[in-house]
């Protein structure tokens, strides 16, 4: 057999030799050099990066900003994820009878699944605007919700932070009922049945057989959905560009190491340890969030 | 919509002994860690040492023994601090007769990158250039591209294209983030922008090409120039300029019995009028303040030192050498920062915040329910909020109840620095290019074009004979209003302290005066929040100046 | 008594199936009203733009066409189309390529290699902008076709999925083609790539989607509107076109057209792809 894995070695070579070359060259290379330029300070002016130690690192986790941005972030996560879990479920539930016209309802639900993050942020950009917007011209609204034209509800910092996770829930409700249509699709009726059965009226029908079985679906949905919501970057830079200040409302860490006008004023090393930063916390959320659901999740194989 | 890649890694694993530890592990690290101090500036991360200013002496003396930048050429700017070795000076308080830099020595030009405009002529065939606009608004653009077509085809060995930024902050990040290669011919950015821009030692400065092709700089009104021009040498080009002046309320005045062709001249009188028109209930507040750091906060305290005659920063404002502290916690700023407070306090006038817009002071006084009579706004705004007005967009405002007075200050000293944004000639060792670049700044800096682009957006003339060139000749004819700024433009003194600081973290530094300002708005001590925000200010500089001169 | 329970449940039914319409069509509205005023304006012409977002009036191409020359759309969804095909049939070839190799030949090192593809996936794109930006830069490639699609060209991501359909197929049918001396090459050419067309279907509309949405990495490294993507060049109408919100939308309608028609017309394949890690594992 080993002169097979001396043949198969040539051939294996040259088959992964191109995944391997992109791979090493723009993902692995750059996150060793990221980390290395995690230590660095480099001036926008001069372009001379100068190394100042590891604690660097540590500095930029113990500082007012980054720990403001974390703390952006989490609450952006924290008002976009469960919401959108929610929502996506409760429409793919009322959806999923086969009553007439349901077909258009569940491509109404879908529709947002087409908008990009520009997409969906431009449209409640328009919506949202304080001067010329959607919402400031509907006096209703206004008088009952002043904030939305003075100062607006993207530059008010009670309200900013909300109303860019509003549109971020919008536009990703198609993404999230998609998917719990169809785990409640493979859902076996029978296992309904056997429930109704036994005296398990709607309600209970619902938590002791539907969110077990749609547990796969939703521990998926909300790695996804909160993947994204930790590196969001586009709904800030268009809605509120990190703003308002100087509370920096809406400034997450994506936006703190990407955006214009932070603190960090185009210092490359800065962004780098802020990114290694965020790729930690990264991987244990995701190992949190794994082990959280992990328990209650059954694999086909 | 697309799941990530790496959402997809973490759901297709299943869960180990391993991945409880380092979940444990991992996040106590990282909560231990961060729990310490969350008071940090992330601008001293890894400095181990942000106070020393390391480099600024160094450079200084270095500089002097070469003849570069900080050294001041003959008969030109003076004063420069005692830690120097520069040769010959005189004592460091003593206003010089003119900052305007001067045309005949050489010697800080020597080590500069140099300028052939003769390499123009010599040229065969068009020399296309590229042109970084950072001018925000359509109407603006399309005023520039208006002079600009006019250019290219008045002649046929330049051509310019424009690439639009679309704001000051991208051309700035742009410009940074770019390597040589990425960047355009010419760059337009903000005054606020310009020790950052000459510090990146990519440019030709404006001298070398002034002096190669004999350029006559006395035409143009020495403020304007003196905005742009550090250690003896002028940098780039002033193009839109722009100043802050009063805007009042004629009926409000009246109703006040307030003579409307008189507005406040010193910031006293501004308190008076104020009082007068609010116990005549001609309005509700006097006059609006914003914390804005492109206006209230950052940039009119800037003015407000200039006219006062009093330095912002060291180092004559950073011209003659690096600057290594700011002084805005003496009695000047003091001062200014206890009668702004005392004015809010006393309801003479309002705070209307952080004015993200720029237009939230004018929008004060619009206001149906609380108006204010006076604002402080930047020149430029003129020509919009005239159409604004004319378009019946604020009823019970007319375009005649506007009227424009110079910018209150201390005393009855006239007198302000520049705002706006300036030309740079990229330096991509092409002396083609570089005369390329020359020509089509000339031009849009001469008086015809001055005049142009002056009566069309609203901007100040840099060129004193724009003002006997129609167009410009006649809009000030017919609305003397514009001519306002012009006129607070020339009456300003030619002294060190009129040109305005020249910092490399500028735009920092003034988010702090604006975070200080409003603090004390609110009702904090103005020399408490002032020394605090000079502190962060100074670190700032000497962070930049290790960046830079190390 | 059955009849009396029906009679009961059709009544009840009726009231239950008319809330459910209720209820379906107030969140439809809902969910339809960004949209909505999106549309509206996109056909409003300029003069009367910001008058009564709510009510169509006067609707016309005009502004949609303007939002597409003067606006660079179409430049911009060229562009996007050139790079999102690039990207897309180098993420299959690549996929297919190393999938193949990890499902059916054996070689030294197949752990290691495996665990550094997998070690990528861990990687966010953020992290690794910086140092890519760095390196695009000193080659010179900012602003240019190059920069948008070879740091794409080759996926984990893509390399899993097709390993895992390769899995499936019968040991039998590679032994049979071993056994008559085809190779591996021809084994991939005639056997392997066609049973897995549909989740190379799949696969591409992913990465087309992926492509198609990309938003940071384009506004770092594109300059001028020869290049700029669909995505960032929204970036560009929106901050550039303040004074004209209604050309903005149509810009914003343009941009999402395309992906509206991919979706409905692969949707099998976006559900089929979407379901397979979550549904199943």
């Amino acid at each position: 057999m080993s002169s097979r894995k001396r043949r198969d070695l040539g051939t294996a070579a040259m088959m992964l030799l191109p995944s391997l070359a992109i791979l090493s060259a723009f993902v692995l290379y750059p996150l060793g050099r990221a980390v290395w330029m995690g230590q660095q300070r480099c001036s926008a002016v001069t372009k001379v990066c100068r190394s100042s130690g590891w604690g660097q690192y540590l500095d930029v986790l113990q500082s007012s900003q980054f720990q403001n941005a974390l703390v952006v972030t989490v609450k952006f996560v924290l008002l976009t994820v469960p919401v959108g879990l929610f929502l996506g479920v409760v429409l793919a539930v009322l959806a999923d009878k086969a009553i007439r016209g349901i077909g258009f309802f569940r491509t109404v639900f879908t529709s947002t699944i087409a908008t990009s993050v520009a997409v969906a942020s431009l449209m409640w950009l328009f919506l949202l605007q304080p001067s010329i917007g959607v919402l400031t011209n509907v006096p209703f609204l206004v008088k009952l919700f002043p904030v939305i034209k003075n100062p607006g509800l993207l530059q008010d910092s009670g309200t900013a932070l909300s109303a860019a996770a509003a549109s971020s829930v919008w536009a990703n409700l198609g993404f999230t009922f998609v998917l719990v249509t169809a785990g409640l699709q493979s859902i076996p009726r029978d296992l309904y049945e056997s429930a109704f059965v036994d005296g398990a009226g709607g309600f209970r029908r619902f938590t002791n057989v539907t969110l077990p079985m749609l547990s796969p679906v939703l521990l998926f949905s909300s790695v996804v959905l909160t993947s994204r919501a930790f590196q969001a970057y586009g709904e800030f830079d268009l809605l509120t560009g990190g703003g308002p200040k100087p509370q920096f409302s809406t400034t997450t860490v994506t936006y703190l190491a990407y955006g214009t006008g932070t603190s960090i004023g185009g210092d490359d090393g800065l962004k780098s340890t802020i990114a290694i930063l965020l790729f930690v916390i990264l991987l244990i959320l995701s190992a949190a969030q794994f082990r959280g659901f992990g328990k209650r999740v059954e694999y086909g194989n | 919509m697309n799941p990530t890649p790496h959402a997809r890694f973490v759901a297709a694993r299943r869960g180990t002994g391993h991945r409880r530890l380092v979940l444990l592990a991992g996040s106590m690290a990282l909560v231990a860690a961060a729990c310490s101090s969350g008071s940090k500036s992330i601008t001293d991360a890894g400095n181990k040492d942000t106070k020393a200013p390391i480099a600024t002496t160094a450079a200084a003396t270095t500089a002097a023994a070469t003849g570069t930048t900080a050294t001041p050429s003959s008969g030109a700017t003076t004063g420069t601090p005692a830690t120097t070795a520069t040769p010959g000076t005189a004592a460091a308080t003593t206003p010089a007769p003119t900052v305007a830099p001067s045309t005949t020595t050489s010697t800080p030009l020597a080590n500069l990158p140099k300028c052939d405009t003769t390499a123009l002529a010599a040229s065969t065939g068009t020399v296309d250039i590229t042109y970084w606009d950072a001018l925000g608004s359509t109407q603006l653009q399309g005023s520039l591209k208006k002079l600009t077509d006019l250019y290219n085809s008045s002649q046929a060995k330049v051509h310019v294209t424009i690439q639009e930024q679309n704001a000051y902050e991208t051309a700035i990040d742009g410009y940074l983030q770019a390597n040589q290669d990425g960047r355009p011919d010419i760059l337009m950015t903000p005054e606020y922008a310009f020790t950052q821009i000459k510090d990146t030692k990519s440019v030709v400065p404006i001298d070398a090409c002034a002096t190669s092709s004999k350029f006559d700089k006395s035409l143009y009104v020495p403020a304007t120039l003196a905005e742009y021009a550090a250690g003896g040498v002028l940098w780039s080009m002033p193009f839109n300029v722009s100043n802050p002046v009063l805007y009042y309320n004629r009926k409000a005045f009246t109703a006040a019995g307030l003579d409307p062709n008189k507005p406040p001249a010193t910031l006293e009188e501004l308190q008076a009028d104020s009082k007068k028109i609010v116990e005549a209930r001609a309005s509700t507040y006097g006059v609006a303040f914003d914390t804005g750091f492109d206006s209230g906060g950052g940039w009119y305290t800037e003015q407000w030192f200039a006219k006062s005659g009093d330095f912002y920063a060291d180092n004559q404002n950073g011209r003659s050498a690096p600057a290594t502290k700011v002084n805005i916690d003496d009695a000047t700023g003091v001062g200014l920062m206890t009668y702004l407070q005392s004015m809010v306090s006393s309801k003479l006038a309002v705070n209307v915040g952080a004015n993200d817009s720029g237009q939230d002071t004018l929008l004060k006084m619009a206001d149906k329910t609380q108006p204010a009579a006076m604002s402080i706004n930047t020149s430029a705004g003129l020509a919009q909020v005239l159409t604004i007005l004319k378009a019946g967009t604020f009823p019970g405002l007319t375009v005649d109840d506007i009227g424009i007075g110079p910018m209150p200050g201390p005393a009855a000293q006239p007198g302000v620095n520049v705002g706006g944004a300036s030309l740079w000639i990229v330096d991509h060792k092409n002396d083609a290019k570089a005369a390329a670049a020359w020509d089509y700044i000339q031009f849009l800096t001469n008086a015809q074009s001055q005049s142009t682009w002056a009566a069309d957006t609203g901007y100040v003339p840099s060129r004193k004979d724009s003002t006997e060139l129609d167009p410009l000749k006649t809009t000030y004819a017919n609305d003397p209003r514009f001519a306002v700024a012009f006129d607070q433009l020339l009456a300003t003194p030619n002294i060190p302290s009129s040109a305005g600081p020249a910092l490399g973290p500028q735009r920092e530094v003034r988010k702090l005066v604006a975070t200080a300002m409003a603090a004390i708005l609110g009702g904090a001590d103005p020399q408490t929040s002032l020394t605090d925000a000079a502190k962060q200010s100074d670190a700032l500089i000497a962070q930049y100046s290790q960046q830079v001169g190390g | 008594m059955a009849t009396d329970v029906a009679a009961i449940d059709r009544v009840n039914g009726f009231w239950r199936r008319a809330g459910r319409y209720t209820i379906l069509a107030i969140i439809a509205v809902v969910i339809l009203f960004p949209i909505y005023t999106t549309l509206v304006a996109a056909f409003k012409p300029g003069s009367i733009a910001l008058r009564h977002p709510l009510l169509p009036e006067s609707p016309t191409f005009s502004v949609i066409k303007e939002a597409w020359t003067g606006g660079h759309l179409g430049k911009y969804m060229l562009n996007s189309a050139i790079v999102c095909l690039i990207v897309v049939v180098a993420q299959i070839i690549t996929s297919v390529l190393s999938a193949y190799a990890f499902a059916f030949l054996k070689f030294h090192g197949r752990m290691v290699v495996f665990s550094i593809f997998l070690a990528t996936l861990l990687v966010p794109a953020e992290a690794i902008y910086v140092t890519n930006f760095r390196t695009i830069q000193s080659l010179n490639w900012i602003d240019s076709f190059k920069s948008l699609t070879i740091p794409f060209l080759a996926t984990a991501f893509g390399t899993f999925l097709l390993r895992q359909v390769f899995l499936q197929i019968p040991k039998e049918l590679h032994e049979a083609a071993e056994m008559d001396g085809i190779g591996h090459w021809g084994f991939m050419k005639e056997v392997a790539v066609p049973l897995v067309r549909p989740s190379l279907g799949a696969l591409g509309l992913f990465c087309f989607l992926g492509t198609w949405n990309q938003y940071l990495w384009p506004v770092l490294v594109t300059k001028t509107n020869d290049y700029r993507t669909v995505q960032s060049g929204l970036k560009v109408l929106a901050s550039s076109r303040l004074d004209s919100p209604n050309l903005v939308m149509a810009g914003t309608v343009i941009a999402a057209v395309p992906i509206f028609v991919v979706l409905i017309v692969f949707q099998r394949q976006l559900i089929r792809g979407l379901t397979a890690g979550a549904v199943k594992g």
